[in-house]
């Protein structure tokens, strides 16, 4: 009984999925189109505050449950918690943006939201994971359903287009990453972190297959975080699905991966991790550097958000690649994550507002004089790469201050100068937008604009948080620092 | 008359001016009035804050501290002493006569956003003055940046998005390189636990930072002031910005954002680094005087007025850093009125450079001339600030560069010595006096033009705006004493500090 108590949320998540198909079929069309999102927001609230959810407030504290389910193969602690929150913020986030365009676009709404609901019940177990195997069930349920969110826009090519290189890519990456598994196994003889971990300590680094299992890990986990050189999937994908797919799968997943780099390559490999930061720190500088010199040269926002997400994968891995300086490492890491979602999510969701064919995202001329056709969503959307950019009062700020500290305390100071330099690169790039929204005056044949009150509400309230955080940040510090402390205490 | 959390007020009333600015988006008229009400009020406000100051003391007063992220040893901590007190006011004064001034017709579209950018922009400078944190200095040193960044790309001339965006990415790229040293500083300010940003406890410490370290420190906190202030060869962003951008813009960005970057080394740079002041100093000796001299030629030979009043703005900013590294009381001084005589006489010009403008259309100087014959009281007003800017004894800008080339020839170390760069910056000078009269008989002499005669003088609002800036300029040059009486026991601990690293300040 304690087990199926322990994983509460991810059983509410699974049953809002389930009644979401339900009432697809059974609500009539003008009932749906609002009902099914009241419906999603309804099962996330209830998750997040399910009897032993994630608790955002202390005094729920005392009925969480901590400690190892399932006969090992589930581990709830703070760490776990941190995460199921985000991803719950993140998937309302994505629903309450969406139901304009699913309208407008003849998507299959029902299938949108469950779809949704089923990978971040996947991204929720990659967190409850304390053995490969429910790490690897939890990355298929995450990213299978992503797959079919790319393409859930069946008539677009580009959405086609998407869905299936990063199906390709996805199913390669998690071949790689289950043979790495396989070799891990192979070297310690567990599945279990905690085992794995006692068993590297007695062999060390210095040995091939140990080498071989980290390496394929490493590429199969960077892949699904879009790490430079295996971020090839990521532009089409990102670009061809549909805008508020495409808005949670740039932040959902990659929060994921990191969550699972966190927890094998830091805790069960923790042994390993303090040689294999070298590697780390190198992948982080190009990472980064490539993704804010190709989003440079990009003229369609979305594709330049694209690049641009790539990058801050880049910021995130500099922060892993600082293990050494111990639990600041671990709270800039999962600082980052969340506060990445929130402005990443909310810059994708902003190019809602415009209508335009296909999943296409405007031009930067489109985007001429937006602040005077749409006052408020250019605000929303300023806040947003203001916050992206790094500039003070947002939460995007701290988050770079928060990385920027272990990895001196780690003393990778040319991680830091490059880092700081980089974030000068894409200063360029998401100012660029802002001066288009506006400095220019509108065009004749702007594409039309989407009115949708749901979304200026949803958008209003995360970019309001984007700079309460950003100006009361500790309680969210306090936070991530707990949440680390499994971790890298 | 005593306000208690006055600091803490000065940085929230103008936050408080947002909001009803919101309410009254869609009516210019009350917009404005609202502005103007707001930084009145701040302007009155920072007199409050002024009258409370003690002078006489070196320390710092009226402080406030509140944890903020307590797990990291940041705190919100404000307070002023003598070198920032005066600097407050200033910056207050010259944002009531933008808003002012723009209220009047200068600014004809989008005037809501417009006094919003402005009420932000007054949180992020005023900030920077009263900030003893390094982590508040820096939120407020970047809050600065967004809201001139949109006054210069929104409300500015034609290739203003050129300008703006070189603005921000020249200004971006010192403060993020600043950002890293920060955290390095944080870093070394003791074992984990224990780290703190705060001034004082910094400077309390600042011996145990190692030559090496203090090196690349001042070097990556210069940078950020260096581009800010700016010091030749980082200056050359200030030229497009300045003459892209809408008057009021142009005097703040010369009037208080170029002082953010001499208060930041006096505040910082000097007294936590003083191995790396002494070993960067030969090097910002040599910069500044190149700035005063290459600011004055190249000020000279400018054929747009703007840009003229631009580049005269680097000489005069080459006076603050020079002041401040012969690092002796009187040059010091001398820097730190300077910086208060640049805001008040350099706002001055740039609003009369933009009155002219906006009748007749034109900023090449050979298009204009003879408009002394129709405007006597712009004539007057515009004589007495070109007077003071080029350094007429009785008026301001003389006390300060006096000072400061006094202080230069007392300087006694490498390279060259005092007597070398004294009588340099004195050239300076005397360029100074050859273009700003030669500027000024081009534009206001010579021969009346007809297509000119229709054109009014001064406004009630724009003599509204001028006087205050024309009685400073006066009082300050005949009877400087007071100001030097509230800045110089600071300022003599500062330099204390940056004389003797090993030198220890009882700190609150």
């Amino acid at each position: 009984m304690n087990d199926i108590v322990a994983i509460t949320p991810e059983i509410v998540v699974l049953l809002t999925a389930g009644a979401v198909i339900v009432a697809d079929v059974t609500l009539s069309r003008a009932a749906a189109r609002l009902g099914l999102p009241l419906i999603v927001a309804v099962g996330l609230l209830a998750a997040l505050y399910a009897p032993n959810g994630v608790a955002l407030y202390p005094s729920q504290a005392a009925l969480r449950s901590t400690g190892v389910f399932f006969g090992g193969f589930v581990q709830v602690d703070a760490f776990t918690n941190f995460f199921r929150a985000l991803f719950i913020v993140l998937a309302l986030f994505a629903t309450l943006v969406a139901p304009t365009y699913l309208a407008r676009k003849q998507v299959p709404a029902g299938e949108y939201y469950a779809t949704l609901l089923f990978s971040t019940l996947g991204a929720m177990t990659i967190t409850l994971a304390t053995d490969l195997i429910t790490l690897f069930v939890g990355l298929e349920l995450m990213t299978i359903p992503v797959y079919v969110l790319a393409g859930i826009q069946r008539r677009d090519r580009y959405s086609n287009e998407a869905a299936l290189k990063y199906f390709l890519l996805g199913a390669f990456s998690s071949a790689l990453l289950v043979y790495g598994f396989a070799w891990l196994f192979g070297v310690t003889g567990s599945t279990r972190y905690s085992d794995i971990a006692n068993a590297l300590r007695t062999t060390g680094l210095a040995n091939g297959p140990t080498i071989v299992a980290l390496s394929l890990i490493t590429v199969g986990l960077g892949f699904k975080a879009a790490v430079v050189p295996f971020h090839q999937w990521t532009p089409d994908a990102y670009d061809g699905a549909p805008t508020p797919a495409t808005a949670f799968m740039s932040v959902a997943p990659k929060a994921a991966a990191f969550a699972a780099i966190l927890r094998v390559l830091v805790d069960a490999m923790g042994p390993l991790a303090v040689d294999w930061s070298a590697v780390f720190a190198a992948l982080a500088a190009i990472t980064m550097t490539a993704g804010n010199v190709v989003a440079l040269v990009q003229t369609n926002t979305k594709r330049m958000l694209a690049y641009s997400s790539i990058a801050h994968t880049g910021y995130i891995l500099a922060a892993v690649a600082a293990v050494s300086a111990g639990a600041s490492s671990g709270a800039a890491v999962l600082f980052y994550v969340f506060a990445y979602g929130l402005m990443n999510l909310g810059a994708f969701a902003c190019l809602l507002y415009l209508d335009l064919e296909g999943t296409r995202g405007p031009t930067l001329d489109e985007l001429n004089g937006f602040s005077r056709r749409e006052p408020f969503g250019a605000l929303t959307f300023a806040v947003f790469l203001i916050s992206l950019t790094g500039i003070p009062p947002t939460v995007g700020f701290v988050a770079k201050f928060l990385v920027i500290q272990p990895v001196l305390d780690a003393g990778y100071v040319w991680l830091a100068v490059v880092l700081a330099l980089n974030a000068v690169l894409a200063a360029f790039y998401y100012l660029r937008v802002v001066v288009h929204m506006y400095m220019y005056d509108p065009e004749s044949g702007a594409p039309a604009l989407i009115s949708s009150r749901l979304l200026s509400l949803s958008l209003g309230v995360s970019a309001f948080a984007v700079v309460l955080l950003g100006i009361v940040p500790n309680s969210l510090y306090q936070w991530a620092l707990g949440a680390a402390a499994p971790i890298l205490p | 008359m005593t306000i208690d959390h006055v600091l803490t007020l000065l940085l929230v009333v103008p936050a408080f001016g947002l909001l009803p600015l919101y309410l009254y988006r869609n009516d210019p008229r009350a917009t404005k009035q609202v502005a103007v009400v707001t930084t009145l009020v701040e302007l009155v406000l920072s007199l409050v804050m002024l009258a409370q100051f003690k002078v006489g003391e070196a320390d710092f007063q009226l402080v406030e501290k509140a944890e903020w992220l307590p797990s990291l040893g940041i705190r919100y901590f404000v307070g002023v002493d003598g070198v920032s007190v005066l600097l407050v006011p200033m910056t207050t004064l010259l944002t009531f006569i933008s808003v002012l001034y723009s209220s009047g017709g200068a600014i004809k579209e989008r005037i809501g956003s417009f006094m919003a950018a402005f009420l932000l922009l007054e949180i992020g400078m005023v900030g920077v003055f009263v900030s003893l944190d390094l982590f508040l200095f820096y939120v407020m040193f970047e809050l600065m940046l967004v809201p001139m960044y949109l006054i210069i790309g929104i409300w500015g001339g034609t290739r203003r998005i050129y300008a703006t965006l070189k603005f921000v990415i020249f200004t971006l790229a010192g403060s993020l390189v600043m950002l890293v040293a920060i955290v390095a500083v944080w870093l070394a300010s003791g074992p984990e636990g224990s780290r703190t940003l705060s001034l004082p406890d910094l400077i309390a410490i600042r011996n145990t930072f190692s030559n090496e370290f203090q090196f690349w420190a001042f070097l990556a906190f210069g940078l950020a002031f260096a581009i800010k202030l700016p010091m030749f060869p980082f200056h050359t962003w200030l030229p497009d910005a300045h003459v892209e951008a809408p008057t009021a813009g142009s005097i703040i960005l010369a009037g208080v954002l170029l002082k953010a970057g001499g208060y930041g080394f006096l505040r910082f740079a000097l007294p936590l680094f003083p191995t790396g002041t002494q070993i960067w100093l030969p090097v910002i000796i040599v910069l500044s005087v190149i700035a005063i001299l290459y600011g004055a030629a190249v000020s000279t030979v400018q054929k747009d007025l703007k840009k003229l009043v631009a580049y005269s703005s680097v000489a005069h900013m080459g006076f603050v850093t020079l002041g401040i590294f012969v690092l002796n009381p009187q040059g010091a001084v001398g820097a730190v009125l300077q910086m208060l005589n640049h805001g008040f006489v350099t706002g001055a010009l740039f609003l009369f450079v933009g009155i002219q403008y906006e009748r007749t259309h034109r900023r090449v100087i050979a298009d204009l001339g003879g408009l002394a014959h129709h405007w006597p009281l712009y004539t007057t007003f515009f004589g007495v600030f070109v007077l003071a800017s080029l350094g007429l004894p009785g008026l301001n800008g003389f006390v300060g560069e006096f000072l400061v080339i006094l202080g230069t020839f007392q300087f006694g170390g490498v390279p060259l010595g005092g007597l070398f760069w004294g009588p340099l910056a004195a050239i300076g000078v005397i360029l100074a006096a050859v273009y700003l009269l030669w500027m000024f008989g081009r534009v206001m002499y010579g021969p009346a033009r007809d297509h000119y005669k229709l054109l009014p003088d001064l406004s009630p609002i724009e003599v509204v705006c001028a006087v205050p800036l024309l009685l400073l300029t006066v009082a300050l040059g005949v009877f400087p004493q007071p100001a030097i009486a509230i800045i110089q026991p600071s300022l003599d601990r500062i330099l204390h500090l940056a004389l003797d690293p090993t030198w220890q300040v009882a700190v609150r």
